[in-house]
């Protein structure tokens, strides 16, 4: 499918399901009344993730899969 | 890119292999399965198999969701987003997936509003800009993405969206791996686990691997040295005589798993008796229903589904490619009438498929050297 990706994949080509992707992203602000939080990844890209999950503080960076942050990273995370 | 280059290092991948060759017994054949999609596209990409000895044969697991759904479940979706007023969602690899009478993208080309989106969340999201039209979300994927499908419904209920439901096709890792262990046609010496799959589930689920198989399980990352590492980890606790789980990738995956995300995901989901894999056939509690509490977000409830099952198409041999039976080439239409342009199989619909990971980045360089 990599002539036509969909919003669900990278800019791999990767299917963020079947490829149980996860992507690093930098948590830039923290909405905690709505469990949202706005997130940059490495290219720039930012997105709101849900951050139930996990303890997000800004400046930190949490893996995101399917708009939802998994886990919280240390500093040492790819 | 930030951290990322250093596991890409091809001085220690050279190294890495060199430890492989290293540790192997000569004379004896290794085959070691990576059970995610993931790793499977990792290996083809990065030609990884082409780094080891002859005799460590890489088998290619079921862990892509989009390869294990059976046609009959595809026909369930297609039944839904064709009714009149609905706004069906799905990921994007669901598109393309065939059923009997074709795929959502087909169903979308006859006139049914079939979306795709990046997340279970931009489903809700649509939902709510038209609350004159039902919304059905096409969940699936593994561990990983269950708590994202849970965490949307529980904010559906809470905020009472009350057009929004869901079509629920999560799948557990460890009750297909224990199926796969007990194939008669299938000899494994490891297994390379999930790693996302793992920072949701924890290392202690593959624990029945070592305890009642005697095989090594080491959870590893997605990059090239993560990959080539775990399979140094298996390698080198086989010549050790150990046995055990290992956490390659424990720069990510706590032990333990998520515990938010497992308390979230057994409120709102409940097993399944049982669920059919395409390939594997039926498995007793290996996939996910939503919970009497959430029942009325269930699409298949609400709605009605024919489920009917339908076998697949003679031709396809996905179902031995799942199992690691086959390797792709092997199979009787791979690359002449199956091609990720024309897909007959689930295994060349997803990019993580074992065979359209082949197709794209393996198919010339077949012939590998002897090392």
């Amino acid at each position: 499918m990599s002539d036509a990706p969909g919003p669900c994949f990278d800019l791999a080509g990767h299917c963020i399901t079947c490829g149980d992707e996860g992507v690093e992203m930098r948590v830039l602000g923290v909405d905690a009344a709505r469990g949202l939080a706005l997130c940059e990844d490495a290219q720039g890209k930012r997105a709101t993730v849900e951050i139930a999950l996990v303890d997000a503080v800004a400046g930190g960076s949490v893996l995101v899969h399917a708009g939802t942050a998994i886990a919280t990273l240390g500093e040492r995370a790819a | 890119m930030r951290f990322v280059d250093e596991f890409r290092d091809a001085e220690l991948g050279r190294a890495l292999a060199g430890q492989i060759l290293a540790t192997v017994e000569p004379g004896r054949h290794y085959k070691v399965m990576e059970v995610c999609g993931g790793h499977t596209h990792s290996i083809y990409k990065y030609g990884i198999d082409d780094l080891l000895p002859a005799n460590v044969e890489l088998v290619h697991g079921p862990g892509c969701p989009v390869c294990v759904i059976p046609m009959g479940r595809v026909d369930d979706g297609i039944a839904l987003a064709t009714r009149p007023g609905v706004i069906f969602t799905c990921f994007g690899d669901m598109m393309r997936v065939p059923g009997s009478e074709g795929t959502f993208l087909d169903a979308k080309a006859r006139g049914a509003d079939v979306r795709m989106v990046y997340s279970p969340l931009d489903a809700l999201r649509i939902a709510k800009e038209n609350p004159e039209r039902e919304v059905i979300f096409f969940a699936i994927g593994f561990e990983t993405t269950a708590p994202s499908t849970a965490l949307t419904l529980k904010r559906a209920k809470a905020e009472g969206v009350a057009n929004f439901s869901c079509v629920c096709n999560h799948v557990t890792i460890v009750p297909p791996l224990r199926a796969l262990l007990e194939s008669p046609d299938l000899r494994l010496d490891g297994f390379i686990g999930p790693g996302h799959v793992s920072t949701v589930v924890g290392a202690r689920p593959f624990g029945f691997i070592p305890a009642d198989y005697g095989r090594p399980v080491v959870i590893a990352g997605f990059e090239p040295l993560d990959v080539l590492q775990a399979i140094q980890m298996i390698l080198r606790q086989i010549a050790d005589g150990r046995c055990e789980v290992e956490n390659q990738y424990r720069r990510v995956v706590p032990y333990e798993g998520n515990l938010r995300a497992l308390e979230v995901m057994a409120e709102v989901f409940e097993l399944r008796p049982h669920f059919e894999w395409r390939g594997l056939g039926f498995i007793s509690q290996s996939a996910l229903r939503l919970s009497d509490a959430y029942a009325d977000l269930d699409a298949e409830q609400r709605f009605g589904v024919p489920g009917v099952r339908i076998a697949d198409p003679k031709a396809c041999q996905c179902g031995e490619v799942l199992k690691g039976v086959i390797k792709p080439w092997e199979c009787k239409v791979f690359g002449t009438a199956c091609t990720p342009e024309h897909a007959i199989g689930t295994c060349m619909v997803s990019p993580e498929g074992a065979c359209a990971a082949y197709y794209n980045y393996g198919r010339f360089a077949r012939e590998r050297e002897v090392v």
